[in-house]
């Protein structure tokens, strides 16, 4: 007798079988897209890949490894930023959204291609984890947009060795700067080893250096909320001491070596002592040790003090070098917040700072997780973590300056150092696009002092 | 010879389908070949042309939604912006390098290698390679050779040769023709290799004969050479006019427009708006302005060829 089976079309029974298992396979799928989520994660790799490799190391596969329901899957990207932005234009993009700064994920919330963050935050705790100030600069219109990552600050290192043999002190002041740089300079050393050749934006480094620690902190947060005008007297002062330096040659020995000298010779002659001091973020850290010491062929030291300002007080300027948002068309929103808290957790941050050379975000980090961290290198972050918290911080331009004014900041400037235009003139400008951006609401997120 | 008119023969049935078949062959199938090539040019030149049209008249940042405000950014452009002078004045300076110093030695050099038969292959490739190298390479290159303390200018500088203790590249009155300089030097190649096979084209009678009549080298160049190459020589100054006004590459490796804006042409100030300030509208209208230079030299091309001239 013939079964039920061998009577039917084989046909017949995978059909009947593909039905029964239909449901359960419906029902698969839903739990694993509701538990299991891949978030896309974009890795900037235009300085180099080798630290965005490092991440994928030592941060990205270890939580991989340790999550049951997340995958991040790491693309390597050139021109990371202008990849992002082109994406998300399109409607797509990385989950994960990183810009290189406030004033960018500013632009991008307002164009409602980020996710409000402040439920992942409530949810999250991350107001308790990162310093008090660091979660303002990530509002755009009452909500929280970015998490602020790579806090950066500018001090100014110095060739110790040098300085012992000449019997030279670090200053404290911006008068006994102006009074060291022209003992150097009569010394036959450059002062400065500054050039903006590879990274032309390196002017506004020491123009808000100036603005800052010249005419006050608390001036310039005036001047940003638009209390006080940028021509103000003490900016003016500030900036011609600036212009003072450049006209001096005091800067790499001329304008037009300013202008031209690579990157690695600045560096290579201040650890040989053909410079003596060098105003620069925390990033010039790896470099420093690079440069310094019998390895690169030289037995000097190399150390630093905060940027000396007018009043002689330690003033660290804030900048955020990237910011981390929610793609508004992510599928697995939840997903990438619990990446994010992992990725911005001390442990985490700690890791990146002593393993990849990273400028931690600024959350609080106790110093026995930055163990095996340059010792000076950790200095500078405890210093800084302790002034902001204290709220004795001041402001990096590309962070806390609205887009065109900032471009203006580092452009223009050098038509005062050629002499093109007075510093009063240039601060009127300022004041001109400073406006323009602040009647259009334009002005990146300023923490209240 | 090709003919249009349907066969005699034919019955008048087999005729109409006959037209039919001509049409399509003669009318249809033509564009069925230019379809793709159309079509990708349509959505990959002419859409983003017109939306930058559009975009011209708006305020749009280069994220999310444009507001309409009309021709202010060409008020802007006219009035305001000091900079976009600046630059055009540039534009008009690489122009007059570029039509001049190249082309000059892109024709003495295809004079002096047309006769050269031995060894010519490998002078013709030297003068060409630097065109195929990559700019940001050449341009790299050329920075390490022009610094003043580590490169060829250091090395003469350091064994006393006068004027040499200057970073060209960091000078605003140096700035603009070392930048031109550097580019002439990958560029010139090409044209030459161009120029070349042209003269090479020209039936040596003609040079048999202006012998003949007495012609030196100099009248050979002037009255056979020259116009021989006519043809190739006008197209190549037509493109070098469009090209200099889009130039970009080495300007924005080498300088991003500084010192002080002294190298700054329009594709940088449309690149600084567009990427740097969120100005993508007014970075447009800028664009603009350059299509409309370019069209303005295309312009003069047409209307000499129009009153005769053999271009």
């Amino acid at each position: 007798m013939r079964t039920f089976v061998q009577r039917r079309n084989p046909l017949t029974l995978l059909l009947v079988i593909l039905l029964l298992t239909l449901p359960a396979s419906i029902a698969g799928r839903a739990a694993l897209a509701q538990d299991d989520a891949t978030i896309e994660f974009w890795l900037d790799t235009t300085g180099g890949a080798d630290t965005a490799n490092c991440i994928i190391d030592n941060v990205i596969n270890p939580f991989n490894e340790q999550s049951e329901s997340i995958q991040v899957r790491a693309t390597l990207q050139a021109n990371g930023w202008d990849a992002t932005r082109t994406a998300l234009a399109g409607g797509a993009g990385p989950d994960v959204v990183v810009t290189p700064g406030p004033s960018f994920a500013y632009e991008l919330a307002q164009a409602g291609q980020l996710m409000p963050l402040d439920d992942f935050a409530e949810e999250y705790g991350w107001s308790e984890s990162f310093t008090p100030w660091a979660l303002q600069l990530g509002i755009v219109n009452d909500q929280l947009y970015s998490i602020p990552s790579e806090v950066e600050t500018l001090v100014l290192y110095y060739n110790a060795t040098l300085f012992e043999e000449n019997g030279w002190t670090p200053p404290t002041t911006l008068e006994e700067l102006m009074a060291l740089a022209e003992e150097i300079d009569a010394a036959g050393i450059i002062p400065f080893a500054h050039s903006n050749a590879e990274w032309r934006p390196a002017n506004e480094w020491f123009v808000g250096e100036f603005l800052n620690h010249g005419a006050g902190p608390d001036l310039v947060y005036q001047a940003l909320t638009g209390e006080v005008q940028w021509t103000d007297p003490a900016f003016v002062s500030a900036l011609e001491m600036l212009n003072e330096m450049q006209q001096n040659d005091w800067f790499m020995g001329g304008l037009d070596r300013y202008y031209t000298t690579q990157t690695a010779t600045t560096y290579a002659m201040l650890a040989e002592g053909e410079a003596a001091m060098k105003i620069e973020g925390t990033w010039a850290v790896t470099d420093m040790n690079t440069y310094f010491g019998e390895e690169a062929g030289n037995a000097n030291e190399w150390g630093w003090v905060p940027v000396p300002s007018s009043s002689g007080e330690a003033i660290y300027d804030i900048g955020i070098g990237s910011t981390y948002s929610i793609n508004q068309n992510t599928e697995s929103p939840e997903a990438v917040a619990e990446f994010l808290t992992h990725l911005f957790s001390p442990e985490v941050q700690a890791t990146l700072a002593v393993e990849c050379g990273q400028v931690p975000a600024p959350v609080e980090i106790p110093a026995e997780a930055l163990e095996g961290l340059d010792p000076r290198y950790a200095d500078i972050i405890d210093q800084m973590n302790t002034a902001s918290d204290a709220g004795d911080y001041g402001y990096t331009t590309w962070t806390f300056w609205p887009p065109r004014s900032d471009v203006y900041i580092y452009e223009e400037v050098e038509r005062v150092w050629s002499g093109d235009i007075t510093v009063e003139e240039y601060l009127q400008g300022l004041q001109t696009v400073f406006d323009e951006e602040l009647q259009a609401g334009e002005i990146p997120p300023i923490p209240e002092r | 010879m090709q003919t249009t008119t349907t066969p005699a023969y034919l019955s008048r049935e087999r005729q109409v389908s006959w037209r039919k078949r001509a049409f399509f062959r003669k009318k249809v199938v033509p564009w069925l070949f230019v379809l793709p090539i159309l079509t990708i040019n349509v959505v990959v030149v002419l859409g983003p042309a017109l939306s930058a049209g559009y975009y011209a008249l708006t305020d749009w940042s280069g994220i999310g939604s444009a507001n309409f405000i009309g021709l202010d950014n060409f008020r802007r452009i006219i009035t305001e912006d000091s900079s976009y002078r600046g630059a055009f004045v540039n534009n008009l300076l690489w122009l007059c390098m570029f039509l001049t110093v190249p082309i000059a030695m892109a024709l003495v050099g295809a004079s002096v290698l047309a006769p050269v038969r031995r060894g010519a292959l490998f002078f013709r490739m030297t003068l060409f390679v630097p065109y195929v190298l990559p700019s940001v390479i050449v341009a790299n290159l050329w920075r390490s050779l022009l610094d003043p303390d580590r490169g060829i200018i250091g090395w003469l500088n350091d064994r006393g040769v006068p004027g040499t203790d200057i970073a060209l590249l960091g000078r605003q009155s140096t700035v603009l023709p070392t930048i031109a300089f550097i580019d002439n030097w990958h560029w010139w190649g090409f044209l030459m290799v161009l120029f070349l096979a042209a003269m090479q084209n020209i039936p040596p009678d003609l040079y048999e004969a202006a012998r003949l009549d007495g012609a030196n080298r100099w009248n050979e160049f002037r009255d056979v050479t020259l116009p021989g190459i006519r043809p190739v020589l006008v197209f190549m100054i037509l493109m070098t006019g469009i090209w200099s006004f889009l130039t970009f590459d080495y300007i924005w490796i080498l300088t991003q427009g500084g010192p002080a804006g002294a190298s700054e042409v329009l594709s940088i100030l449309v690149y600084k708006n567009a990427f740097q300030t969120f100005q993508a509208g007014y970075a447009s209208a800028i664009g603009l302005t350059m299509s409309f230079f370019v069209g303005i030299i295309i312009c003069i091309f047409i209307v000499l060829r129009r009153r005769g001239w053999e271009i």
